[in-house]
């Protein structure tokens, strides 16, 4: 485990800089780092090979948590810590700080960044489906002075695979202001206490008037097609009051629905029991949370 | 090679390094400290390495050792005051918290920045803020107990005590 050779090391202080940097070199041989707690691996195992590694850790325009009239925007260059200390991110963002409180380790959220995990998107994360589950937009910059935005339904494309070009810099995951009573939640489970997750689930409902369910996205992680939305209980949780057996149903049905795997760490079937288990827990405290409670 | 400049336990370093070196060995190789332990073939699972950062604890194979240019590092040699072993130190002596002392460092330094941001800690919080730290020994127990002492003697001793 030890880095192959590093030809140069780049540290710019702003966007522009960080993407002329990266444009200097050919595709694949240059790479971005930001906080490092994946990347490093990736590159101590030999998996990443970067020539040149530009480190963003002075690009200060990247860090920051801003609210602005209920809209959020989120640097990629925000740490773990700093979305799990953020008290604001409750409610409808209350997910962000579920899943970022359980990164890892003390020591990891200190370092490591929302951007980085998302760029990253490797299956078990929780990140990816925690930004896919809360329907982020991922604002990408390129050198060339162009931008876009991209729905995170269309930012993961599958494990260690988004819709970022290398020559793009991924500037920030952004909302705007949510619909009155909606709620969030994730939550995972993992061998051992904030491991990485065998399973994540992330669900977003938002409740009409009258207390049943409108709108509803559930977003999972640890699964071996890497992030993804779970349609089937995402249909059954809307018109639904959250009721107890209800939310089963929505579970009972994203297990059916959705393909499992077995590994080391949890075999197929008990992948589906973990959806059932943690997607109801997770469900009950979306809908608590967006009827304030 | 890239030439850094980085403040080590209060004293700044001006070293020429492989751009691909790692924190942990920048500190072990270059600069002889080594307190810093490497428990698991820089993997980034053992916790023994954990130095801090500008004041928050890392683990230093997590990061290339250029990244640390122009930061200050604090690694457990910079951990004692000028009088000796500070509270957190003396817990883990008293309260039995090692017993081959491996992983030690890396806890005294992940637990001295813990305690500076939580001065009274639950037990769950002591064993939450442990889990980047494996000690193949203890079992925990005295691990916890040492800190949950230590903080108590730091919010009942002089304000200003280095932990």
């Amino acid at each position: 485990m030890y880095p192959s050779v590093i030809e140069e090391y780049l540290r710019p202080g702003s966007v522009s800089e960080a993407l002329a940097a990266i444009a200097r070199y050919d595709e694949g041989e240059a790479m971005f780092l930001a906080g490092g707690q994946s990347a490093m691996q990736a590159m101590k195992s030999r998996m990443l090979r970067p020539q040149c590694v530009v480190d963003l850790q002075d690009v200060a325009e990247l860090r920051g948590i801003v609210h602005d009239n209920g809209a959020l925007r989120i640097g990629a260059m925000t740490r773990y810590v700093d979305i799990a200390g953020e008290t604001t991110l409750d409610g409808a963002f209350g997910a962000l700080r579920d899943a970022a409180a359980h990164v890892g380790d003390r020591q990891v959220r200190n370092r490591g960044t929302i951007g980085g995990s998302v760029c990253w998107n490797y299956v078990a994360s929780c990140m990816p489906a925690v930004v896919l589950g809360l329907g982020g937009t991922l604002e990408l910059a390129a050198a060339d002075g162009g931008t876009r935005r991209l729905d995170a339904d269309d930012f993961f494309l599958g494990p260690l695979e988004t819709a970022r070009r290398e020559d793009e810099i991924l500037l920030a995951v952004s909302w705007p202001a949510p619909a009155a009573r909606s709620g969030s939640a994730y939550k995972k489970w993992g061998l051992v206490r904030d491991a990485l997750p065998v399973v994540g689930v992330c669900i977003t409902v938002t409740l009409g008037d009258d207390g049943h369910c409108t709108q509803a996205r559930v977003a999972l992680s640890g699964l071996a097609g890497g992030c993804q939305r779970a349609p089937a209980g995402e249909e059954l949780l809307r018109g639904g009051n959250g009721d107890t057996a209800a939310l089963a149903r929505a579970m009972d049905a994203i297990a059916d629905s959705v393909e499992t795997h077995s590994d080391m760490s949890a075999d197929a079937d008990y992948r589906r029991q973990l959806i059932r288990s943690i997607g109801s827990e997770v469900a009950a405290t979306a809908f608590a949370r967006a009827r304030g409670g | 090679m890239k030439t850094i400049t980085v403040t080590v336990n209060g004293t700044s370093y001006e070293e020429s390094v492989p751009e691909r070196m790692l924190l942990v060995d920048f500190l072990r190789d270059r600069l002889a400290l080594t307190g810093t332990h490497v428990g698991c073939t820089y993997e980034g699972v053992c916790g023994a390495c954990t130095v801090h950062l500008d004041g928050e604890a890392v683990k230093s194979c997590m990061m290339l050792a250029v990244q640390a240019d122009g930061h200050a590092v604090t690694t457990v040699e910079g951990l004692a005051g000028a009088d000796g072993p500070g509270p957190l130190q003396r817990a883990f002596s008293n309260s039995h918290g090692l017993q081959c002392g491996f992983c030690t460092p890396g806890i005294l330094m992940n637990m001295s920045d813990f305690l500076a941001r939580h001065p009274d800690p639950s037990d769950e919080e002591i064993r939450s803020g442990l889990v980047g730290n494996l000690c193949r020994c203890t079992g925990y127990v005295h691990i916890v107990r040492a800190v949950r002492e230590a903080a108590r003697e730091m919010r009942e001793g002089a304000s200003g005590v280095q932990a």
